[in-house]
């Protein structure tokens, strides 16, 4: 499922200009693009993925933006442990739950992560191995 | 009569207990508790009138005492006379529990004041002596009593004080009430009849009972409980602990593994265990600790190397930093992508489906869906959809090539076509689910993969 969405936004990528863009630019739009495929792989019944589709959806000066009536902050936990804290940064919308359910969603996250970082590998690695062999 | 009285009382108004003196509205207040306590004892094992009726006259008794009335002194000798002759006027409750709320009522009253009571002991002998005692010792209990055990679930304490209460009556009872679940489990150092033995494992089997939210007999205990919040809760937990330690550990042993086995559920029955506070907040926290618990140990067989780890803190450290290592080497990774990709061609998403279709004999109707969704009723593993791919992609990469020089063309923007990308998401989804219902092979999205999360 990952796989699919990431190769195609992968191709995706690439279609806008192999050199038309720096490969920092490139890199970014692959980060975003993996990110947004774990995400929405992930599924939006998951708090993580889904704020962090809001985060790509959202583009810095997109426009004004309307004020929805959208709660986001229900309950900004008292970050009393430093961990905790931490990990509410690295976990996506870790900022408005329950340190139940910021475990439960971070698991699910790390298992999103690791899953991308391998999909990645294995390309980095298959295009590797079809440069080389060409 | 005065006894029968009572007894008629107490079973009449199911849990009034209507005492004539101020003392004895003070003893009232401990059958509440123990009858709050003994509320989430199922009523099938608190079936017997006897045991009311032994109660009762160990209320009775004790009021006997606080009166000071010598009316105790009968009551300690011909308790079995009493129970014969009460047994059958008892109503039969309905509720077993209200027995087990006095019951309860009386252990934690007893509880609260170990060592107040101690002195009364299990021996019959004592107990009539300790009549006068019993009323001094019932009113410095409570006026000292801070600990009530509020919750349903206080076998220890409901054992140990219901013996001490008991006191000269226990052999009798026990002998009475042979059968009887609810026998006042004796308190462990206090001395072990072997009909308090039997008592304990029957109480003990009511471990395995949940509490029940609300019966008719809730609402005097909830009466009883407000009147009784004030009581210490902070106490019950040591009580819990020391009672458990008095309690024979073949009990304790027994008890503790079927706990332990039975499971607990969420917060329409919760159980406390067996030496643990059976206090609501203390339970809410219990579970809520034991839930972190749970999600710390998934979170610690995700990351890999963290089975000898123990401890929430360093737990913690290493998700925290596996986390992050994962963020760097996405970044890395997209970097490394970034730089080889246009060596590379993934222009023939559309070709693989081809290729993959080709190979697979898709059918007609997927023809429908988008090629994802082919690829997901082709492939139902995403693992060697992935190798698949890639080695199809890399078999035929100077078709790629070509294709990407002509796609190249189509002058999509990267960020548009990003964005729109991300607006099909929640779309393909509802049609994954579809495709997913129909084929049961393809595992489902919720369930874990076997390393794709789908």
């Amino acid at each position: 499922m990952v796989a699919l969405r990431f190769l195609r936004a992968l191709s995706l990528v690439r279609c806008s200009g192999p050199g038309a863009r720096s490969p920092s630019y490139r890199a970014r739009g692959i980060r975003r693009a993996a990110y947004a495929c774990m995400a929405a792989s992930a599924g939006p019944r998951r708090a993580w993925s889904r704020a962090l589709l809001r985060k790509i959806r959202r583009r810095p000066g997109r426009g004004l933006r309307r004020p929805r009536a959208v709660i986001r902050r229900r309950r900004p936990v008292g970050g009393g442990d430093p961990l905790e804290v931490a990990l509410r940064r690295l976990v996506p919308g870790g900022g408005c739950m329950e340190y139940c359910r910021l475990l439960e969603e971070a698991a699910d996250y790390v298992k999103c992560l690791a899953m991308q970082v391998r999909l990645m590998q294995t390309i980095v690695d298959s295009a590797s191995h079809v440069n080389s062999i060409d | 009569m005065k006894e029968n009285k009572f007894v008629l009382n107490s079973h009449g108004n199911g849990c009034e207990w209507q005492f004539n003196t101020a003392a004895m509205s003070q003893m009232s207040q401990s059958p509440y508790l123990s009858a709050s306590i003994g509320e989430g004892f199922s009523p099938g094992h608190w079936n017997h009138s006897t045991t009311t009726s032994t109660l009762n006259l160990g209320l009775g008794e004790s009021s006997a005492t606080v009166n000071s009335i010598p009316v105790g002194k009968p009551v300690a000798v011909s308790p079995r006379e009493m129970l014969l002759s009460t047994a059958p006027k008892l109503p039969h409750f309905p509720v077993d529990s209200t027995f087990i709320e006095r019951a309860a009522r009386f252990s934690c009253f007893g509880t609260g004041n170990f060592t107040g009571i101690n002195f009364f002991g299990s021996s019959p002998a004592m107990a009539s002596s300790n009549n006068e005692g019993f009323g001094a010792q019932i009113q410095k209990d409570d006026l000292s009593e801070n600990k009530a055990v509020l919750l349903p679930v206080d076998h220890e304490s409901f054992n140990g004080s219901s013996m001490k209460k008991q006191g000269d009556g226990n052999s009798q009872i026990s002998v009475s009430n042979g059968e009887s679940h609810v026998n006042f489990p004796e308190d462990g150092p206090e001395g072990n009849t072997g009909s308090t033995d039997v008592a304990l494992d029957s109480s003990s089997s009511d471990l395995g009972e949940n509490k029940r939210r609300k019966t008719a007999l809730d609402i005097d205990k909830d009466q009883v409980q407000g009147s009784l919040q004030f009581l210490s809760q902070t106490t019950t937990e040591n009580i819990q602990n020391e009672q458990k330690v008095e309690i024979s550990s073949k009990q304790s042993g027994k008890n503790g593994k079927d706990n332990s086995e039975v499971a607990k559920e969420d917060y329409v029955h919760i159980r406390a265990r067996r030496g643990q506070a059976t206090n609501s907040h203390s339970l809410a926290e219990r579970v809520r600790r034991e839930k972190i618990s749970e999600r710390m140990k998934c979170l610690q067989e995700l990351v890999p190397g963290c089975n000898k780890v123990t401890g929430k803190a360093v737990m913690l450290d290493e998700i925290i930093n596996y986390v992050q290592s994962l963020q760097r080497q996405v970044e890395f990774l997209s970097m490394k992508l970034a730089a080889v990709n246009p060596q590379l061609d993934f222009g023939g998403e559309g070709l693989l489906a081809k290729n993959l279709l080709h190979s697979h004999g898709g059918s007609s109707s997927a023809t429908r869906f988008s090629p994802e969704l082919m690829y997901l009723q082709a492939y139902p593993s995403q693992h060697t959809l992935v190798h698949t791919g890639i080695s199809a992609m890399a078999s035929q990469s100077d078709t790629f090539r070509r294709t990407i020089t002509t796609q190249s063309t189509s002058g999509y923007k990267e960020s548009s076509m990003q964005v729109q990308q991300m607006h099909i998401p929640w779309n393909e989804e509802l049609i994954m689910q579809m495709v997913y219902s129909a084929n049961p092979s393809n595992p489902h999205m919720d369930s874990k993969a076997d390393g794709f999360a789908i």
